[in-house]
């Protein structure tokens, strides 16, 4: 940096730090604290019920893994069933629901069942939840 | 300004006590008004913006971790609505372009008085780019402290100095005769 410069930013510094500083008007405060203090009245929002929806979350959460596996083992057990192989016992549990799943009609009404009844569940558990009663 | 005393007020209001609150305020509502004004140049905004600064501090006492100074997280908080709201509804400025220059840059004083010269140099400062005009500003306001000044604007050091480097080589670019004013009448 060139000599030169540095006078010019020593100047500039000088002037630039000069400052007409503003004194804050006499209500100023009393203004901040009566918008503090309205700030303080509103209720806070609402916290999410976790205690009360865990459980219902781990049973939803426990339905579409059951699901998931009856799914699966249907499926496992429907092809070793055309190719003739032997069942394992996870494929055979599951055996008595291999009917059902064989139908398409019945597969459609099944899980449309299905869907209405976990669609009415949460409904009724969300508005239980956020209830005035909670 | 001590900065236990900033912790025990902050601490009181988020025990409930709201009316903690107004030690904060009286405390920092100059540094903050005035940061404002800096930024707007025009007094009832500055008191508006530092006013909704003060709101959104009492919302957020909960977020200001302990590990920085109550003040840089406020400065950084108000740095922040500041410049927002400025980019919202943007102070009156000029563009760097029409800047004042002196009459005859031939004559020593470049036919501006010392305090036309000051000014015209602080009216160069907001008719420039965002970026460099708010590194300036908070430089300048924080006594030359890079590092405060840094955290305010939520930059690393390294950042905010090319910043501030680059904001001067502007302003000197577009003021040279405005500068080499008072090396000519101090020699």
């Amino acid at each position: 940096m060139h000599a030169e410069d540095k006078v010019s930013e020593t100047e500039m510094d000088r002037i630039l730090s000069k400052h007409d500083d503003i004194v804050p008007s006499s209500g100023f405060t009393a203004c901040v604290m009566e918008a503090v203090g309205r700030e303080a009245v509103v209720l806070p929002p609402i916290p999410f019920p976790w205690k009360r929806a865990l459980p219902v979350l781990a049973l939803a959460a426990g339905a579409l893994l059951a699901v998931l596996a009856v799914a699966v083992a249907v499926s496992v057990q429907l092809s070793r069933v055309s190719l003739g192989a032997h069942l394992p016992a996870a494929s055979v549990a599951f055996a008595p629901l291999a009917p059902f799943f064989q139908h398409e009609i019945g597969t459609a009404a099944g899980w449309t069942a299905l869907s209405l009844l976990v669609a009415f569940v949460s409904v009724k558990v969300s508005a239980r939840l956020a209830g005035p009663g909670r | 300004m001590s900065a236990n005393e900033d912790q025990a007020a902050v601490e009181r209001v988020l025990a409930g006590d709201v009316s903690a609150f107004e030690d904060i305020v009286r405390r920092w509502q100059s540094p903050l008004i005035n940061l404002a004004y800096r930024f707007c140049r025009d007094r009832g905004r500055a008191e508006e913006m530092s006013q909704e600064a003060f709101l959104r501090a009492y919302r957020g006492l909960g977020q200001w971790r302990k590990d920085a100074a109550f003040s840089t997280w406020l400065f950084a908080l108000a740095t922040n609505l500041y410049r927002s709201e400025l980019r919202r509804i943007p102070a009156r400025t000029v563009s760097i372009d029409d800047v004042r220059e002196p009459v005859d840059a031939r004559t020593s004083d470049g036919g501006l008085e010392e305090h036309d010269r000051d000014l015209a140099i602080r009216r160069a400062v907001f008719a420039l780019p965002a970026k460099y005009r708010e590194a300036l500003i908070l430089y300048y306001f924080h006594d030359m402290d890079v590092p405060a000044a840094a955290q305010s604007l939520g930059l690393p050091e390294g950042t905010f100095k090319a910043r501030l480097f680059r904001a001067r080589e502007i302003l000197r670019g577009k003021l040279p005769q405005l500068l080499a004013v008072p090396r000519l009448k101090e020699a």
